[in-house]
């Protein structure tokens, strides 16, 4: 699995021969136009299928959000306009702007530890020897592969209050109170335990493709560097973070989405609990829409999330869209 | 000296304690599924199991319809691969190798595409799906995960199909091969790589999805291993044993799969990473 | 509008139910010629709810009178009102099912479930009144009542013994003591009590005389505030005092039966089936247990219970009308609802049938409370509340945390209220 990344500035950049490469066969005129057509007919089946099975239940989604849909209208296939009741209710609701917040610290704070963690494992990883480093990769792969429902699992039986090898090792390590320790009894101890969870399964993907990516640095960049008189620190400055900047960038964006639509880790390990204080937008949406039986608030809320993640990745949209502009 | 010993000691020690952090909650999963209930709750850990017990996944794989599980697991997962795959492969093409309007829409599209929260428009499907008449099924379900993994596999195969020296394409076709030859001869086979890496990432997202397939097929006919998983939590209250013997078998497959393609992938991660 | 619906629902229902009188053969879903062979009834029922051997004696008993088939399938109690919702309103939905006496008015408001009149008067002439209420709704009988249970004090009668007590306590005072000395004269847990068992608290509720819930205009609203439910909080506070176990868990995580198998647990307040969980954990542990009423505050009187029970309902949108009503028929008839309260302990539906519990301890122990037992509201607003996180349960931890009665009502008074305040 490999992240799909913008040209590097400084990377190898690919000899574009003059004349295109739809210039490229030698067929009469016909041929051509058909060329011109190509494109657009091998995109044709993944644009189908994006409309029909994500556009369709978006618009579906869209359409429920102005429903009044409970359990009676579910059941009996009864629809109920009830305009931008579900909106009005849901944003002055102090709830939603609460569990947005809530969602966006914890979105960063994962982000952030994921992303720095895994780059430090990433360059640990060029600098082991070769023996150690295959035995980390093996352990990192590991980790990496566990299912998410597996691992979920495996976290909550880690941490269990009775019996979990978690509390106990801290017990054994002279923090007594900690011997039967609720994880799931507060806020910060459930978000302890979801992040552990999420940035263990997270920093493999960073750390080996980070790896991958610092073996392509030509070493001449490094002695230029070094000619200059420049020390580890700056080299790592000058010349290795520039040339995985592009990396990184792309990097971060997955993990945002992934971290923000962390759906299972969180409801699984304590149902949004306690007291609905680890909630985050996809739980939220999911405990009032499908938990409460209010499909059509659910649908609202299942809107605005993806609103406000659209707005926390347009920075990086933004910066691909002026890519694209500059290539080919 | 004396610093140079601890500068080489620390990369070393820092990777054992990662390995065993790494490893420590897989161990600990299949340890527990091997152990006797008595070892398993006990007020010391029993950090070997001595006692080996195939107890634990006799229960699990004795819950009923478990071959069903999967049987259905394995054709959806793959079907969805498979198709996205297929279909992702010829618009990675048009996007890594071809100029044309509107190719930056579909680029940033399939971006937004990629970021869809799917287990909040859960009810919506449900609701197509319901109105279809194709509850039950295992078509939609292949269907939505196939769409569930399709972007990533559009926009990662494109690094590597941009990956691929352009040259070698042309002189494929200098020496008379059209240009599907050239695709099917040249680019396909150095794709590999990138097909498998790919490949891994959507087989884990099909095999874990568990939110959709709980709503769309109530018959346990059309089930899988997911919903298994999580009933022997609610079956069995913590039975941690079968628990751990039931997430190890539903592991070990994605497992074996990573172990097997790593090497091969990560050969192919440098050119799809950095060159994209 | 939704009201309009609801009747339409009800009037098609009774004209396909008149129809079926007339002895219309032949049409889908009704007898032919051939009884109604060839035909498959689905029944889902909870998990553990029928012993096997039930479900095979009930099966055979209505294959052998409709020709039919039945399929039950066997549902889990987490999750289910998300799962009966959207599969009532499917094409194909359980012919019959198992429904939560709580959870009963929310479905039969939703138009959900078919009208069952024609078989309560066939039938239910001799239903006991408290627990066929649950079923009515506006004055229809939208299900039939099945079985219903209480939950009793489990307890260990090794680690009793090893304390020297020797008669099991009759009042609240004497279990308190008795739990106190198992501490003090023992190394085990005097009693396993997670601060959720919110069925024991709703339980100590009805024993105090109180409610939930209150009525206030034409709106339910949270009643947690009164004093009455503030002295059984306090109740329950004493003794999970007692206890190790998380007060933020509730009974089924861990399952408490499975913590009671170790043998170092004094007592726990637990269904009669609980003690299954137990044994299964721990064979041995089988000859030691022992089962007594929850003594009240005076030896004259039980503590108060929760009457959980269930009822079996006909979806509305099944196409096997007649055959769902056969079937109800046999499952419901003295032989069956006698044999389910022999093999599982539980209150039938008719007190006739009571002579079934002879000799079951679990019966013995748990039939004294039941005439005092209650439930929670019979509102349709009701099923919102118990849909995680439940506020009451909410409540309980909060107190247990050392808040007053008074500030952890005030805190999940919000909650609570907005849950009873939504349509269904």
């Amino acid at each position: 699995m490999t992240v799909q990344t913008e040209r590097p500035p400084s990377g190898p950049v690919d000899v574009v021969k003059p004349g295109g490469p739809d210039s490229g066969g030698p067929g009469p005129r016909a041929a051509a136009r058909l060329g011109a057509f190509a494109p657009y007919l091998l995109l044709l089946p993944a644009c189908a299928a994006t409309v029909l099975l994500l556009g369709w239940p978006l618009l579906k989604d869209v359409l429920l959000s102005f429903q009044n849909l409970n359990m009676a209208q579910l059941i009996q296939h009864v629809t109920e306009w009830n305009g931008v009741d579900n909106y009005k209710e849901v944003l002055t609701g102090e709830d939603f702007w609460r569990v947005t917040l809530r969602s966006i610290l914890f979105t960063a704070a994962n982000v952030v530890l994921i992303m720095v963690l895994g780059t430090l494992v990433g360059l640990l990883l060029a600098r082991l020897g070769r023996r150690m480093r295959v035995t980390l990769m093996i352990g990192l792969v590991l980790a990496w592969a566990m299912p998410v429902v597996a691992a979920t699992t495996v976290y909550q039986w880690l941490f269990a209050q009775r019996f979990g090898v978690v509390n106990w090792v801290l017990d054994k390590l002279g923090w007594h109170s900690m011997a039967d320790y609720s994880w799931t009894s507060s806020q910060m101890s459930t978000f302890f335990v979801v992040t552990v969870l999420i940035v263990w399964m997270s920093i493999p993907f960073v750390a080996i493709n980070l790896y991958a990516a610092t073996t392509t640095i030509p070493g001449e960049l490094y002695e230029a560097a070094a000619l200059d008189g420049a020390g580890a620190w700056r080299s790592f400055t000058t010349v290795t973070l520039p040339f995985l900047r592009p990396f990184l960038y792309a990097t971060t964006f997955l993990e945002i989405i992934w971290v923000f639509k962390a759906f299972v880790q969180v409801f699984t390990i304590n149902g949004g609990g306690p007291d609905r204080l680890t909630e985050i937008l996809p739980v939220y949406a999911y405990i009032e829409g499908v938990g409460n039986q209010h499909y059509g608030m659910g649908a609202a809320i299942a809107v605005l999330t993806i609103l406000i993640l659209l707005a926390l990745t347009a920075y990086y949209l933004r910066i691909v869209l002026k890519q694209e502009e500059d290539e080919l | 000296m004396k610093r140079s010993l601890f500068g080489r000691l620390w990369p070393n020690v820092t990777a054992v304690v990662l390995f065993i952090g790494c490893v420590f909650p897989v161990y600990w999963m299949f340890a527990t599924a091997f152990k006797p209930t008595g070892d398993i709750i006990s007020e010391d850990p029993v950090w070997f199991p001595t006692d080996v017990t195939l107890e634990h996944f006799r229960t699990a794989t004795d819950a009923d319809h478990f071959w069903t599980f999967v049987t259905n697991s394995l054709t959806v997962t793959v079907l969805a691969v498979v198709f996205s795959l297929i279909i992702a492969l010829a618009g990675s093409f048009a996007l890594a190798r071809m100029r044309f309007k509107g190719r930056r829409g579909f680029v940033v599209g399939f971006m937004v595409a990629q970021m869809a929260p799917w287990e909040v428009m859960i009810i919506a499907m449900y609701m197509i799906v319901r109105d279809a008449s194709m509850l039950n099924s295992l078509v939609p379900l292949t269907a939505f995960y196939m769409m569930m993994i399709l972007p990533f596999t559009i926009l990662t195969l494109r690094g590597f199909v941009a990956a691929v020296p352009r040259e070698l394409e042309e002189a494929a076709m200098v020496d008379g091969c059209t240009r599907v030859q050239a695709f099917r001869r040249v680019i396909l086979p150095l794709l590999a790589p990138g097909l498998m890496s790919t490949s891994m990432f959507g087989f884990i997202t099909a095999w874990n999805e568990l939110p959709l397939v709980l709503v769309l097929n109530k018959d346990i006919e059309a089930q899988t291993l997911p919903l298994w998983l999580t009933s022997f939590q609610s079956v069995f209250g913590n039975d941690w044993g079968a628990t751990m013997a039931a997430s190890s078998l539903f592991a070990i497959p994605i497992l074996i799969l990573f172990v097997f393609l790593q090497r091969r992938a990560v050969s192919g991660l440098t050119a799809g990473a950095v060159k994209g | 509008m939704k009201r309009k619906l609801i009747s339409a629902i009800g009037v098609a229902a009774m004209m396909v139910s008149i129809a079926a009188c007339g002895g219309d053969k032949g049409d889908e879903g009704k007898a032919g010629a051939d009884g109604y062979a060839g035909q498959t009834l689905t029944v889902w029922v909870m998990d553990g709810s029928s012993p096997d051997q039930w479900q095979k004696d009930v099966a055979a008993a209505f294959e052998k009178k409709t020709k039919a088939k039945v399929k039950f399938e066997i549902q889990q109690w987490n999750g289910i009102q998300q799962k009966l919702t959207t599969a009532l309103s499917e094409e194909n939905p359980p012919d019959v099912f198992e429904i939560g006496n709580t959870q009963t008015p929310a479905y039969a408001k939703t138009g959900g479930l078919a009208d069952l009149a024609d078989l309560k008067s066939e039938i239910g002439g001799e239903w006991t009144e408290s627990l066929n209420n649950s079923s009515v709704f506006e004055g229809k009988q939208y299900a039939v009542p099945w079985y219903f249970a209480n939950r009793v004090v489990m307890y260990n009668k090794k680690v009793w013994a090893d304390a020297g007590i020797k008669d099991t306590p009759k009042t609240r005072d004497e279990f308190y003591d008795a739990l106190k000395t198992i501490g003090e004269k023992t190394d085990a847990e005097p009693i396993y009590l997670p601060g959720q068992n919110w069925y024991h608290f709703v339980g100590l509720v009805v024993g105090e005389g109180g409610e939930l819930v209150k009525k206030e205009g034409d709106k339910y609203v949270s009643n947690l505030d009164d004093p009455k439910v503030a002295a059984a909080m306090e109740t329950y506070k004493k003794f999970q005092a007692l206890s190790k176990a998380p007060k933020d868990k509730d009974e089924a995580t861990p399952q408490q039966g499975e913590v009671f198998a170790k043998g170092n647990v004094g007592a726990i307040i637990a269904m009669g089936w609980e003690s299954g969980i137990a044994i299964e954990a721990n064979p041995k542990i089988e000859e030691q247990i022992g089962y007594f009423t929850i003594p009240g505050a005076t030896a004259d009187k039980p503590e108060g219970v929760f009457l959980g029970g269930s009822n079996l309902a006909v979806a509305a949108g099944s196409q096997k009308q007649e055959l769902a009503k056969e079937f109800l028929k046999i499952a419901l008839s003295d032989e069956h609802e006698g044999q389910l309260a022999k093999l599982n302990g539980v209150i039938p539906n008719k007190e006739s049938l009571q002579t079934n519990l002879k000799g079951n301890v679990v019966a013995e122990a748990a039939a004294p409370a039941a005439a005092g037992g209650g439930t929670t509201p019979l509102i349709p607003e009701w099923a919102a509340v118990e849909n995680a996180p439940n506020p009451i349960k909410t409540y309980m931890t909060a107190v247990l945390n050392g808040k007053t009665p008074a500030e952890a009502a005030q805190q999940v008074e919000d909650e609570f209220n907005k849950r009873l305040s939504q349509e269904s």
